[in-house]
């Protein structure tokens, strides 16, 4: 027992410290990330995954981000809640390698955890994240660059031409050249993230070196290890943590927009004009008023035709014995 | 251990609170004080962990899907003339109607997220073995319970999306043999989905699956009690006394951190990516492309392949393989019977579920690429 804890590789301690690290702390930021896009100051667009993966493990891409940002011309999201979230992100992150940190000397490593771990460990890897991260972002996008562009070729080699009249059909095509670049970013990728983690973990190996190891039985140590994982006055915590969980509601249910937020271009709510309200008094009347005004118009074009009725007859009666040529209708030009 | 014996001394000069009172009254009743034990007093060999978190999620999922259901169905008309003009009325009029739409709608992904994450906890920690065999099968049921509620709710909104994703998946479950027509038949209600389709799918979505999906959780966790925790796969059994612990406080607070996660973990996405309706259902597809929910993408992608094209190809893709996976999934517990539950003394485990993860992810990710070809 004693052995394999003098031999735990670095791998194994930087992940059993940073995994259980970023996801206690992941809890907290979660929170604040709600309220900052209930306020409308983040928006995460396209890159959601990649945007909470940064924000998941911010122990190590705290300071990479801005860099991989000013050298790459990637983006996260937009918005000054993004910059808030991520500097709230330090204390959190601080705190939850602290109490990750401790337990693990405690338990794995049975080294007394020395003062200060959480920092000391959140400054180190910060600055070896500042330096990796963007490394590793760069390479990885290379090799998918590349692999992309391979893949591609591969898919339209003769070889495959043989197979069907057309090529390769569409889906195959795609799952062909997807696991072809997938599995090479994917084991890079895999590979490099080992090999920071395992910085990390060597890091704290020699920092649990310096430390004194851990005295008593080992029921004692499970004890010790059991009571800092809950505060002293766990009362205290109870009641400040409801006392958050109200503020946080009211802030919430406070800042939340009543009505959709940003509703998609694409999908608007077609614009519908209201119709006039009925009032059946004035529509009658209305009705009425019309009904009288086209009587009138009928009857003046009644009254217009028999006058012109008249007319014709009387100028029939009066040119009984004149010729034709005095017809008005001749007459006219 | 006898409760009369671990009743606290009495002091003559107290006087008991109201709160108290109402306690005494009811446990004089209903036994609260022990069903409270009963409740909370469960050992946990190892101590608690976040591994076992999912259970409790669900629930609590479960919990906030129901009342935001109920909240929606204020609003609701589930008739084809109205169901999406009130689902419209619900996104742009209905005070947070929009959120409550968004987040029922995201908390359905969330259920889905949780019931695979707890069905690989269970498989890769090798608790399905002996004796929890039952306790395997009714997870299953749940399982399937999950699924249907997202085939059922999708039709809903009555939109584009949702009435060819049904279109297609009842296609689906035609194929099925000797019962395939019929379960069709009975689902759209018509030749044609329409409104007893709309119908018929509404009470399976608020009545039917949520009374089923209660029943059959309430066995599960009796089982799960009976049965008792199995525990952490590795450790000596020094170490796993050491740390045994109960179920109040240490675990229950774990679940109550891991529900606040997925409360927060919906929110954000409710925010990020509301609800929107996409045109009025109709006969005609016109430019849409029918696409089924985003956690059966990677099976719709499957089905594509050349290999599950013609009849016997569809039948293959569509029938064939679902069953054959789930009978696989039912027969599980009877078939492994090596009590051995540590994961990395079982290759053959370990491979099986890296591969269908593999292909889960993979195929999800072609079926976004593929929208390309679509376009």
């Amino acid at each position: 027992m004693a052995e394999e804890r003098e031999s735990m590789s670095p791998t194994k301690i930087g992940f059993g410290i940073l995994w259980p690290a970023c996801w206690t702390a992941m809890v907290v930021k979660a929170v604040i990330a709600v309220l900052l896009l209930t306020m409308g100051l983040v928006h995460f667009e396209g890159r959601f995954g990649l945007a909470v993966i940064m924000l998941f493990i911010s122990p190590v891409t705290v300071f990479a981000i801005p860099i991989i940002m000013a050298l790459f011309g990637a983006h996260f999201g937009e918005g000054i809640g993004l910059e808030i979230l991520f500097w709230l992100s330090i204390p959190v992150d601080i705190w939850a390698l602290g109490l990750v940190a401790r337990t693990f000397f405690l338990e794995r490593l049975r080294k007394e955890p020395p003062d200060g771990l959480g920092l000391a460990i959140w400054w180190r890897s910060a600055l070896i994240g500042a330096f990796f991260v963007p490394l590793l972002w760069w390479i990885v996008s290379f090799v998918t660059d590349n692999a992309i562009t391979a893949s591609h070729s591969m898919a339209e080699m003769e070889a495959f031409r043989h197979l069907t009249d057309t090529g390769l059909p569409v889906a195959e095509r795609i799952g062909l050249e997807l696991t072809i670049w997938g599995s090479i970013s994917s084991a890079v990728l895999a590979a490099l993230s080992l090999i920071g983690v395992s910085i990390l973990g060597q890091i704290v190996r020699r920092m649990a070196e310096e430390s004194r190891p851990a005295a008593g039985s080992y029921q004692g140590l499970i004890t010790r290890w059991d009571l800092m994982r809950v505060p002293a006055d766990q009362g205290l915590l109870l009641t400040s943590l409801a006392g958050v969980g109200v503020v946080c509601s009211l802030m919430f249910w406070t800042i939340l927009p009543v009505t959709t937020p940003h509703p998609h271009e694409c999908c608007k709510k077609p614009d519908v004009e209201a119709e006039q309200v009925f009032k059946p008094s004035q529509s009658l009347n209305s009705t009425a008023q019309r009904v009288a005004s086209l009587t009138a118009q009928l009857d003046a074009l009644e009254q217009q035709k028999s006058d012109k009725k008249n007319q014709k007859a009387k100028s029939k009666g009066k040119a009984g014995g004149k010729t034709t040529e005095d017809s008005p209708a001749k007459a006219k030009p | 251990m006898d409760m009369k014996h671990s009743t606290p001394a009495v002091i003559p000069d107290h006087q008991p609170s109201a709160i108290e009172k109402l306690v005494a009254f009811l446990d004089e009743r209903v036994g609260l004080k022990e069903m409270q034990a009963k409740m909370l007093n469960e050992p946990i060999p190892g101590g608690s962990r976040w591994a076992y978190v999912f259970g409790s999620i669900l629930l609590f999922i479960f919990a906030m899907q129901a009342l935001t259901g109920v909240l929606l169905m204020f609003y609701y008309v589930p008739t084809a003339d109205h169901a999406y003009d009130s689902t419209q009325f619900i996104i742009h009029d209905v005070d947070y109607g929009w959120f409550l739409l968004s987040y029922h709608f995201w908390g359905s992904s969330a259920m889905v997220v949780c019931v695979v994450a707890h069905m690989s906890q269970v498989f890769l920690w090798g608790a399905y073995k002996k004796p929890r065999e039952l306790l395997w099968l009714v997870g299953l049921a749940l399982f399937g319970i999950v699924i249907t509620f997202g085939f059922t709710g999708y039709l809903l909104p009555w939109d584009q999306r949702a009435f060819w994703a049904t279109t297609v998946g009842v296609e689906i479950l035609d194929k099925t043999p000797v019962v395939g027509d019929f379960i069709a038949r009975f689902l759209k209600g018509g030749p044609t989905p329409g409104q007893m389709t709309l119908s018929r799918f509404f009470v399976l979505h608020v009545m039917i699956l949520p009374a089923a999906l209660m029943a059959l959780a309430g066995l599960h966790l009796f089982l799960f009690r009976v049965a008792a925790p199995a525990g952490p796969f590795t450790g000596s059994k020094e170490e796993i006394k050491a740390k045994t612990d109960y179920f109040f406080p240490r675990q229950i607070w774990k679940d109550m951190v891991g529900m606040a996660f997925v409360f927060a973990g919906t929110c954000v996405l409710a925010l990020w990516e509301p609800v929107v309706l996409l045109d009025q259902a109709a006969p005609d597809p016109g430019d849409y492309h029918p696409e089924p929910e985003w956690y059966f993408l990677f099976y719709f992608q499957l089905l594509r392949l050349k290999i599950f094209s013609g009849e016997f190809g569809q039948f293959l893709g569509a029938v064939a393989l679902p069953v054959i996976f789930m009978i696989l999934l039912v027969a599980l517990p009877f078939f492994d019977k090596d009590p051995e539950r540590n994961i990395f003394k079982r290759p053959i485990a370990l491979i099986s579920w890296i591969a269908i993860m593999v292909v889960i992810v993979l195929f999800t990710v072609a079926s976004v690429i593929n929208r390309e070809f679509l376009d």
